[in-house]
């Protein structure tokens, strides 16, 4: 069966769609031809697939052929059941009959001839060419169908139709349409079935010697044609799966028939994995023996033409990334055989292909995203798998400095086994100048640079040394041992700088770099090209491969992109970005990124560090991102490197920054030591645009341990960091400021703090004392951390490293934020208050005690301010004493607390008692006062010029204690650089010893009078009188004409604190002159008072301060003026105001006013003189009054008691209304001698003047 | 014993908290780097894959040449992985080996002063994991 091969590709090429015969028996065709083949391909056909389920197929293809054209006749009937498929489908008889006689005579026996044979699906088209108007061939032409109905047509199956060749014919399209269909399906169906039980057959047989694959596989092929023709690709696929799956089988199962591979044709090693005819199958299928190379490509590409007729590249893709992995495995294992690098070669044709296809049949609708992005990985894949496969052979011809030697490559190239041929491929003759071209090519390529000074030992590109490998595969020599391999181990590492040498101590590897170059000179090759046996040097070994691949590559363009160094930088590129791409268009990024990387490796080679830049960025921000240093830590100096070229200076530096911050084992310190002088450099030099530096990860901070610091409002203080920086040395900070926030207000507070001295931070931890200026009140945390670098202003916002790094994700996970700082409400610091409330004494030098008392507040080398209101004067001369309030019990609300603090003061300083010197009005509180309660006591002297008065007894009228007020300001300057202030002014009451308070206890006949002087004590001591003496007044004597002392015995009188004492003298008027009292000298009496006085300054009054301390009771002089009224009631003259005469007075009307004069005692002081006349005066206001007469005069009176006389003055009254009336005055008699009886009026009304008619004319 | 072990943990953001080289293998400085490129990249399809099915252990997610990454999530914040690249085919034996160290892991973020998310850097969890290595591996 197997000779049917060729035959049965030529019919496969030649059918491809389906036959329907037309059995033309009245000549008809070529008149209804063009009108059938109008309606093809069918529109609508409902079709079985193989399980017999209905199937709608559109537009199906199919061709009239006539039975008695060549194509159907050539054909030998039943040649070959396997051809079937190529038969006709369906059998279109052609009739037409005007006539019933010729119909029963020629027509039906005919037609029964050509229906004999059941076998073929049938039907009869019976074609009127009756004219529409011709009625009777019109009935004739129905007559005869009919007839054609009866005989051929049976109940189950309509086998006619008619076709008017004139007449309207929709309806009849649609009949022969479905009546083609249905033939077809018929006959599909039978076929179908046919092959089935063929092939079920064959599969009985399938252990069987006699079996062969061959006949299975026609029969399956056949099969999944006709399906194809039919447009049923479904199925037509399902028969391709399975056969792929029989032959696998058997391929693994029949392990006897040693089969020939294939793969060694020309062109071989381009994947046909698309094109099913690429090949003859005769060429690979020889003798029931199928070369598997091509077989398996052959069927994947019927598969896969399905399934793009299916419109499921996707598909595609997915099987073909597994075939051609699992081809690739197959080719592996046949490797040895096949020529040199074919397997790359073919995975890389493979690959381009499927991408080359599949990106045409895609168009990305009608997919969901999931197939989409499964899609586009796959595309990835594909120019990821090329990549690599492109990277070997560009490897072993010597374009291996080209390849970037990143964790991507080396992964994929380094676990990558070295092509397996039998022998490795010998240098060919004459190609020595290729040979020295390569060692040139090798000699020059420098090493590439390393950024930074970091010596990272190269990633290896390869699984194990190419040279050993190569050696050892070459049948003449066994492994050569390592001094063979030395020189090449040089070019190694100053060529291609190969890994292999990584397991070589450093000793040898210094030693190694250290050897001449000369070891691979030309000279050397040429001798050692004589020799065959002599191990292959690394560029013969290039040369030679390269040679090998020229022979088994077939496709110009792979060689182009391989011959030079351009091109494959060229191919290298476009492998690359499409996987990049692909892989970003399935969300692959990670994929995606480190292919962006090596895209920039490509960039930054060729010098566009702009897009290499770019690209590191992408890679760096995933890698930093999601946090592998170790990968991010090989990318980054590249970029670094790229923003330096590109003088982009702010991205320079952050980089660096990272680069410092990664993790120490990283790097060596040497090369963080190069960031850190980069950092350093950059920062000092003269940058166009400074941009703030986020050194988060480099620099971070918290609060020292321990409880936060705590400051009462108002204070400053100092704050103390913790700062670790990741600096591998010193770095001198020009400043450093730090923010703090303030927690749990609404507000947003933020204040910065500084330390603005240089600063350096070594590497570690350090502590940095911060001045903390006062803070509003409240809670807190640390802020963000800025500072200078040179001109480079920093920040950071980090606190302590350990933690995971700073992201919205870990929000939930922050330590609780830890104040530093607690500032304190406003509140009482220090009390500052009078000691003692009692009054004391005024005029002299008395303690006054100011009790400062700290509330919880340290009052270290705090100053007191004072400042004494007027009329009261600190005395300079005396010391300001200071003690402690240990023995001056306060009733203070916090009792406790001062208790405590008077106990801690017992301990320490117990009657610690201190003198200070008052300057400029303030003093200096010492130390040991800074927190227990002491008293000031300041020396002052109230001074009060007035005299004190006394008092009558009988009208007790107290002093006011204002007068006694004394005013001393205080100002405290405490904290700790005495920022907090307190200010207070504290009222201290002074008074006089004594109060004076006088009276008359009673009167002799002889005019003595008995004065009681009451002493009441003022103030909280023991007064001690010692003498007390009176200087009267005028008009006042003592009776006894003494000094005024009281001949008293009791002196010292001691009067107790607030008690009264009382001391009599008896006093006398003296007759006065009067005229003589008015400029009186002494108007008052004066009380003198010796005293002295016994008190403690902590209750109050107390002995005056004096300079000299002896002891001696010291004599205090009080004086008090108490004013002597003499007796009033003494009247010598009575001076009585007259009624007027008439009842009113008028403006204008004389009056007369009278006052009688009346003497009411004779004085003898008077009458000693003679003179009789009194002297009187009327006062009147001028305006008032107009007064006729004299207003001033002499009048006579008797001296004698009761003598009388009236003055009269005549006035008259000038305003009308209330007025004052004129006044009688005497001057020359003093008021008290004067009576008034009856007494004038106050006011008189005066009306006005009476209307004068006197001009008025009588008519 | 395994040649070829690289171990990692992933946590969630796909930041690597703990990172051991278990295999038996000389260890080349190089390949810790490659490991930890191929451990990388296999993110992306454990990412996919993690969502489709409940199991935690994934079994061999990604292949690269000869070695495999098996990768077992455990029910973590929102993901924790544990990923091991080895050349071992005893699955049977990784699935153990996860499982124990899953319960390592558990016992690390009882610790109330691990930080979840934070590197793993107790010694007493690597001699562990070192352990189980030598056991399953």
């Amino acid at each position: 069966m197997t000779n049917y091969l060729a035959q049965f590709q030529a019919i496969k090429n030649a059918s491809d769609r389906i036959v329907v015969a037309v059995e033309d028996v009245s000549e008809l065709w070529p008149i209804v031809k063009e009108k059938f083949e109008e309606k093809l391909p069918f529109k609508k056909a409902s079709l079985n697939n193989k399980t017999r389920n209905p199937v709608y197929i559109e537009n199906l293809p199919a061709e009239f052929i006539l039975t008695t054209d060549a194509r159907l006749r050539s054909r030998v009937p039943q040649e070959l059941s396997l051809f079937w498929f190529r038969e006709p489908y369906a059998t279109i008889i052609l009739v037409s009959c005007e006539d019933l006689d010729e119909f029963k005579t020629i027509l039906k026996p005919r037609l029964k001839l050509i229906v004999q044979n059941d076998e073929r699906e049938w039907f009869i088209v019976f074609v009127s060419k009756a004219l529409p108007d011709n009625d009777q061939a019109t009935k004739l032409a129905k007559k005869v169908y009919s007839r054609l109905e009866v005989d051929f047509s049976t109940k189950k199956r309509e086998r006619c139709c008619k076709f008017d060749l004139h007449g309207n014919d929709s309806s009849f399209w649609e009949d022969l349409e479905s009546k083609i269909v249905e033939s077809i399906r018929n006959t599909l169906d039978r076929r179908v079935q046919f092959y089935e039980e063929e092939v079920r057959k064959l599969t009985e047989q399938r252990f069987m010697p006699v079996w062969s694959f061959s006949n299975f596989f026609i029969l399956k092929e056949s099969l999944a044609f006709m399906f194809e023709m039919v447009h049923l690709y479904e199925d037509a696929l399902r028969e391709y799966d399975e056969l792929e799956l029989c032959y696998l089988e058997t391929v693994n199962t029949s392990p006897i028939k040693q089969r020939e591979f294939g793969g060694f044709d020309h062109g071989d090693d381009q994947a046909m994995l698309l094109k099913p005819d690429h090949k003859p199958l005769t060429q690979f299928i020889q003798n029931d023996s199928f070369r598997e190379f091509e077989f398996r490509q052959y069927l994947f590409a019927c598969q896969s033409k399905l399934l793009f007729k299916l419109s499921r590249p996707a598909e595609v893709s997915t099987r073909g990334y597994s075939f051609i992995i699992n081809y690739s495995k197959l080719l592996a294992s046949h490797e040895n055989d096949l020529p040199f690098c074919l397997r790359e070669i073919w995975v890389i044709t493979a690959c381009l292909a499927i991408i080359k296809y599949t990106t045409f049949h895609y168009d990305g609708g009608l997919v969901t995203a999931e197939v989409e992005k499964e899609f586009y990985r796959l595309q990835g894949d594909f120019f990821s798998l090329s990549r690599v496969k492109f990277m070997r052979l560009a490897y072993l011809i010597g374009h291996g400095a080209e390849i970037d030697k990143s964790p991507v490559n080396s992964a994929e190239l380094s676990m990558l086994p070295w092509p397996r041929p039998a022998v490795w491929p010998l240098v060919p003759p004459d190609v020595s100048s290729e040979i020295f071209e390569k060692e040139k090519i090798m000699l020059q390529s420098n090493p590439t640079a390393e950024h930074f000074g970091i010596q990272r030992k190269a990633l290896p590109l390869e699984p194990s040394s190419l040279l050993r490998e190569a050696n050892r595969r070459r049948a003449s020599l066994s492994t050569p041992n390592l001094s063979d391999l030395s020189d090449g181990r040089q070019n190694l590492k100053d060529g291609s700088g190969v890994g292999g040498s990584s397991r070589f101590s450093p000793q040898n590897k210094e030693r190694s770099s250290s050897m001449p170059r000369t070891y691979s000179s030309p000279m050397n090759i040429e001798s050692s090209h004589v020799v065959l046996d002599r191990p292959m040097r690394l560029s013969e070994i290039q040369v030679a491969s390269e040679h090998a691949l020229k022979k088994t590559l077939s496709d110009p363009d792979l060689w182009t992109s391989l011959s030079s160094k351009q091109n494959f930088e060229k191919k290298y590129m476009e492998l690359t970005k499409g996987a990049a791409d692909n892989y970003h268009r399935s969300w692959w990024k990670r994929h995606a990124v480190a292919l962006d990387g090596e895209i920039a490796a490509v960039y930054f080679r060729h010098g566009d560090f702009d897009l290499a830049a770019n690209s590191y960025e992408k890679v760096c921000a995933l890698y930093a991102g999601e946090g592998w240093h170790d990968l991010l830590a090989d990318v980054l100096p590249y970029l670094a490197e790229c923003q330096k070229i590109l003088n982009d200076e702010a991205g320079y530096l952050s980089s660096c920054v990272r680069l410092l911050s990664m993790d120490d084992g990283l790097f060596l310190t040497k090369e963080r030591q190069t960031f850190q002088s980069e950092v350093v450099r950059l920062a000092h030099s003269e940058m166009k645009n400074p941009v703030p530096l986020d050194v988060s990860s480099l620099i971070t901070f918290s609060g020292t341990h321990g409880p936060p610091l705590e400051l009462c409002d108002g204070d400053s203080g100092t704050l103390s960091v913790t700062v670790w920086s990741g600096f591998p040395d010193d770095i001198i900070l020009e400043s450093l400021n730090l923010t703090l926030t303030v927690t749990f207000t609404a507000d947003e507070g933020i204040n910065a703090i500084k330390c603005s001295n240089v600063t350096i931070l070594k590497p570690g931890r350090n502590t940095i004392i911060l001045d903390l200026p006062p803070q509003q009140p409240g809670s807190y945390v640390l802020g963000v951390l800025t500072g200078q670098i040179g001109h480079l202003r920093f920040r950071s916002h980090s606190f302590s490293k350990g933690g995971p790094p700073d992201s919205d994700d870990f929000m939930s996970y922050e330590k609780p934020v830890k104040p530093v700082l607690k500032v304190f409400k406003p509140r009482p610091l220090v009390d500052i208050s009078a000691a003692v409330s009692s009054a004391l004494l005024m005029n002299e030098v008395q303690w006054v005690g100011m009790v400062v008392k700290p509330i919880n507040y340290s009052l270290r080398g705090s100053i007191l301010h004072i400042d004494t209101g007027p009329e009261l004067d600190i005395k300079n001369s005396q010391m300001i004493e200071i003690e402690n309030s240990s023995v001056f019990v306060q009733d203070s609300p916090n009792l406790v607390d001062t208790e405590i603090t008077r106990n801690d003061a017992n301990l320490e300083s117990c009657g610690n008692h201190k003198r200070l010197v008052l300057e400029n009005g303030k003093i200096e509180l010492p130390d040991w006062a800074s927190n227990v309660t002491t008293i000031v006591w300041l020396p002052v002297c109230a001074t009060d010029k007035k005299l004190s008065r006394g008092t009558s007894a009988a009208c007790p009228q107290r002093q006011s204690v204002l007068d006694g007020m004394r005013i001393v300001a205080l100002k405290l300057e405490f904290g700790a650089s005495r920022n907090q202030k307190f200010e207070r002014t504290v009222a201290v009451h002074f008074t006089d010893p004594f109060h004076i308070s006088t009276r008359i206890t009673d009167r002799g006949n002889d005019g003595a009078l008995l004065l009681q002087v009451i002493l009441h004590s003022q103030v909280k001591a023991t007064l001690t009188i010692y003498d007390v003496w009176l200087d009267l007044q005028e008009g006042f004597e003592h009776i006894h004409k003494d000094s005024g002392r009281p001949s008293s015995s009791f002196f010292p009188l001691v009067i107790s604190p607030s008690s009264r004492a009382s001391i009599l003298f008896s006093i006398c008027l003296t007759n006065m002159v009067p005229g003589v009292v008015s400029d009186a000298l002494q108007s008052d009496s004066i009380l003198n008072i010796k005293y002295g006085i016994s008190g403690e300054r902590t209750t109050g009054a107390h002995e005056p301060v004096s300079e000299s301390s002896d002891g001696s009771k010291v004599e205090l002089h009080f004086k008090s003026a108490i004013f002597l009224q003499r007796p009033v009631l003494d009247p010598c003259l009575a001076v009585g105001f007259l009624p007027f005469p008439s009842d009113c007075l008028r403006v204008g009307q004389l009056v007369r006013m009278e006052w009688r004069v009346e003497r009411l005692k004779e004085t003898e002081s008077l009458s000693s003189t003679g003179n009789d006349e009194v002297l009187y005066e009327v006062d009147a206001s001028s305006e008032n009054w107009m007064i006729a007469g004299r207003k001033r005069g002499h009048v006579s009176l008797c001296s004698k008691r009761g003598s009388r006389i009236v003055v009269t003055v005549t006035c008259i009254p000038l305003v009308s209304g209330y007025v004052h009336p004129p006044h009688l005055g005497l001057p020359d008699v003093g008021k008290a001698n004067i009576r008034c009886n009856p007494p004038g009026p106050h006011l008189v009304c005066v009306l006005p003047p009476m209307l004068s008619s006197s001009y008025c004319v009588p008519i | 014993m395994a040649t070829t072990a690289c171990f990692i943990i992933v946590s969630r953001n796909d930041i690597p908290i703990y990172e051991a080289e278990v295999g038996s293998a000389v260890k080349k400085e190089d390949a810790a780097h490659q490991h930890q490129f191929i451990l990388h990249a296999a993110l992306d399809i454990v990412q996919d894959l993690a969502w489709t099915t409940s199991a935690m252990f994934l079994k061999a997610t990604d292949r690269f040449n000869d070695l495999v990454v098996s990768v077992y999530v455990t029910a973590g914040h929102i993901l924790n992985i544990l990923m091991l690249l080895h050349d071992s085919r005893n699955e049977d034996g990784i699935k153990s080996f996860f499982q124990e160290v899953h319960e390592l892991y558990i016992k690390i973020l009882l610790n109330p002063l691990y930080l979840p998310g934070s590197r793993i850097t107790s010694s007493h969890f690597d001699t562990k994991v070192r352990a189980l290595a030598r056991k399953y591996l």
